[in-house]
């Protein structure tokens, strides 16, 4: 287990390693580069070849990456052009939100999505499993936004069902452990803060969780139907054994192993999908903030997202790995 | 990455990738290669792989006849296909269908915004105005031919450089020997880096380079595509590369050019455009998106369904049917390519079919 660990994490070293290669040319690439940026635009060509010098734009090119690589893994993503802050700052006081929504979507994806998706796999062919893909399929097709600015306006607007807008109700007054609304809320006994926060949540959630609980739903539905046709659940139905045992020892022990991989690569996307689902219900997180940024070419919270959304895809991923190897023992063998 | 590549990349390896773990062909057991990107990849590559497949069978016009036969039967495709030849009447012939200029101003008069005077469907304007008093049937039935436009450009960016890469890729490994093997590895590289970002977050990088223009929304979702086509094709061939034909011509003494340009290309293409179908639907979603975020077509000279969606949204309390008409049109292409191409990849794959 351990040499398996030791193996996945050298694995990552590459993988950041090009992405960084990929960023730093992408920031080379950039119109005008950063003298243009820094400098009125009356300035001379000698000042702009000084701030050229200053900066270390002069330097091969090679030392010039490098010097963006120390200054990555220094946690040093540059200044936000629109708010004038160091952008891992912006970063860190959003990304709660952001965490809370992610966490929320994946969790109604997963408890909806697995067992519709075994359900539709098992009557195959009945209305349940037609309206199950159907329903995924159109979810795919929707664009995120769309159904987020029609969630708001039926449930929060015409109906009041849900607030419209931001985390928390104004007024609202919690204690700030750590930015985890809802961890803080249950950790001081503010339940009301609990509730407001999740009532915040559901909409924004619920539109985010469109895409993943529609990949879900359709990867455990064809997961399903290859494993129950594999020799050892008849096998295992044969010799008797009680069909909930079959179930869940059989097929959905072997049936989740490319939903879990799915599940880590959806994290990816919906931290994308927040950008889209955040700027639409003001919920203060990382994505809105990040829409923003596309609004006014905010370069510096572009590359640090990409690098953030890039860092956490790894890790999860790893993740996904290390939960793999405890499902399935023959991969820890390989 | 630690596998070497002779063990990992000689032809016929698409498919020993996908078999790690589970049962042989387990969909998405990890890709042994890559095992960050197991699941994604291994689903390209299980497409690859499985129309080398059929087409072992001996008869290759009949795996393709039989397929066809299969798509016929499927309400599924039926559907998709009926979907998609009338969008694609709507936007071919869209200047004659459309009954005003979507762009006049006509009934400017009418409507007026910022007190909530909007105008439904009527007599004159089947679908009402939309808020600068613009007929909106018009700007819909225009709009088709821009968003098809999209569609198809950005399908065709990442098809055409998706397929230089991956067919590069694909024929060095399968006949450039050892050296081929090298460079197969080095663009795989690249390839799964790009994989690895959600194609939205892509497509917006890009954007955001090139400042916002109809252009800039094709060529980032173009862009975004190329991975998984490169990744595609490079299976396929890997795949084909294998077969006795290929040695066959290799013994013959074809240049090796010829045997990846004439013999192995195309006998790989068939995923490849499977998946372009599956791609327009993608392609559409994601320029609403870009859309919606600033980056796509602020010419309001040519409406697209994207744009007139994202604008229509700050009036959405008001004049609901504004975003409707686009949303809906834009659900409904998308789902018309999507059940085409499911339907398409369903009919090929055997194990889907069962």
């Amino acid at each position: 287990m351990l040499r398996f660990l030791v193996r996945r994490l050298l694995q990552l070293i590459p993988t950041l390693g090009g992405l960084s290669i990929l960023l730093f040319v992408w920031l080379q690439r950039l119109p005008g580069g950063p003298e243009y940026a820094l400098l009125p635009d009356d300035a001379t060509a000698e000042q702009r070849a000084q701030l050229r010098r200053s900066l270390g734009l002069d330097q091969p090119i090679t030392v010039q990456y490098l010097a963006f690589l120390r200054r990555i893994l220094q946690g040093d993503l540059g200044t936000s052009l629109n708010t004038g802050r160091p952008v891992t700052e912006e970063f860190f006081t959003r990304f709660p939100a952001t965490f809370e929504l992610a966490v929320t979507a994946m969790l109604i994806a997963v408890t909806v999505g697995v067992p519709l998706g075994y359900l539709a796999a098992r009557k195959r062919g009945s209305v349940l499993d037609f309206a199950a893909v159907g329903g995924s399929l159109l979810g795919i097709c929707t664009p995120v936004f769309f159904l987020a600015f029609l969630l708001k306006v039926v449930f929060a607007e015409r109906l009041g069902l849900f607030p419209s807008a931001f985390r928390l109700s104004p007024g609202m007054s919690r204690t700030d452990l750590s930015g985890f609304v809802v961890l803080d809320g249950l950790r001081t006994g503010e339940f009301d803060v609990v509730r407001d926060a999740l009532l915040h949540l559901a909409l924004p959630g619920l539109a985010l969780a469109s895409i993943p609980l529609a990949v879900i739903v359709r990867m455990t539905r064809a997961s399903v139907l290859e494993v129950v046709g594999e020799d050892y659940v008849r096998t295992a139905n044969a010799k008797g054994l009680h069909p909930g045992t079959v179930r869940t020892r059989h097929v959905m022990r072997n049936a989740m192993l490319p939903v879990v991989t799915a599940i880590g690569l959806l994290t990816g996307s919906l931290f994308a999908g927040a950008v889209l689902t955040e700027s639409v219900f003001a919920f203060p997180g990382v994505g809105s903030f990040v829409y923003a940024a596309t609004q006014g070419r905010d370069y510096p919270v572009l590359t640090g997202f990409i690098l953030l959304i890039a860092t956490m895809y790894v890790l999860i991923n790893l993740l996904v790995d290390i939960s793999y190897s405890l499902l399935d023992p023959r991969v820890r063998a390989q | 990455m630690p596998t070497t590549p002779s063990s990992a990349d000689r032809p016929g390896a698409a498919r020993e990738g996908t078999d790690a773990p589970g049962a042989p062909e387990t969909p998405g057991a990890p890709d042994r290669n890559t095992p960050l990107l197991g699941r994604r990849a291994a689903r390209i590559d299980r497409l690859a792989e499985l129309m080398g497949e059929r087409e072992q069978g001996g008869h290759g016009a009949g795996i393709w006849r039989t397929a066809l036969a299969r798509l016929r039967r499927s309400p599924m495709a039926i559907t998709g296909a009926a979907i998609v030849a009338v969008f694609l009447v709507v936007a071919l012939f869209s200047p004659l269908l459309a009954p005003y200029s979507p762009t006049a101003q006509t009934w400017g008069a009418e409507v007026f915004p910022n007190r909530n005077v909007f105008v439904g469907p009527r007599a004159e304007n089947w679908l009402g105005l939309d808020n600068l008093g613009r007929d909106q049937f018009s700007r819909m039935v225009i709009g088709a031919r821009q968003t098809l436009l999209v569609g198809v450009v950005a399908t065709l960016v990442g098809f055409g450089l998706g397929a230089v890469l991956g067919g590069a890729a694909g024929a060095a490994a399968v006949l450039g020997g050892r050296w081929g093997r090298q460079v197969d590895n080095a663009v795989m590289r690249v390839i799964d880096m790009m994989l690895a970002l959600p194609t939205l977050l892509l497509a917006v990088t890009i954007a955001a380079l090139i400042g916002p223009s109809l252009t800039t929304v094709m060529i980032a979702v173009g862009v975004a595509q190329i991975p998984i086509f490169a990744r595609l094709l490079r299976g396929a061939m890997l795949s084909q590369g294998g077969r006795d034909y290929v040695l066959a011509a290799r013994a013959l003494g074809v240049r090796r050019h010829r045997i990846a340009l004439t013999h192995i290309l195309p006998n790989s293409l068939g995923p490849v455009i499977v998946q372009s179908t599956l791609t327009l639907a993608t392609a559409i979603i994601d320029a609403a998106a870009l859309s919606y975020l600033g980056l796509g077509n602020p010419d309001p000279a040519f409406p697209e369904w994207g744009t007139m969606l994202a604008d229509a949204q700050r009036f959405l309390s008001s004049a609901p049917q504004l975003a409707v008409y686009p949303a809906l049109a834009i659900i409904v292409t998308a789902l018309g390519f999507t059940l085409l191409g499911e339907a398409m990849r369903e009919a090929l794959d055997p194990k889907l079919r069962r």
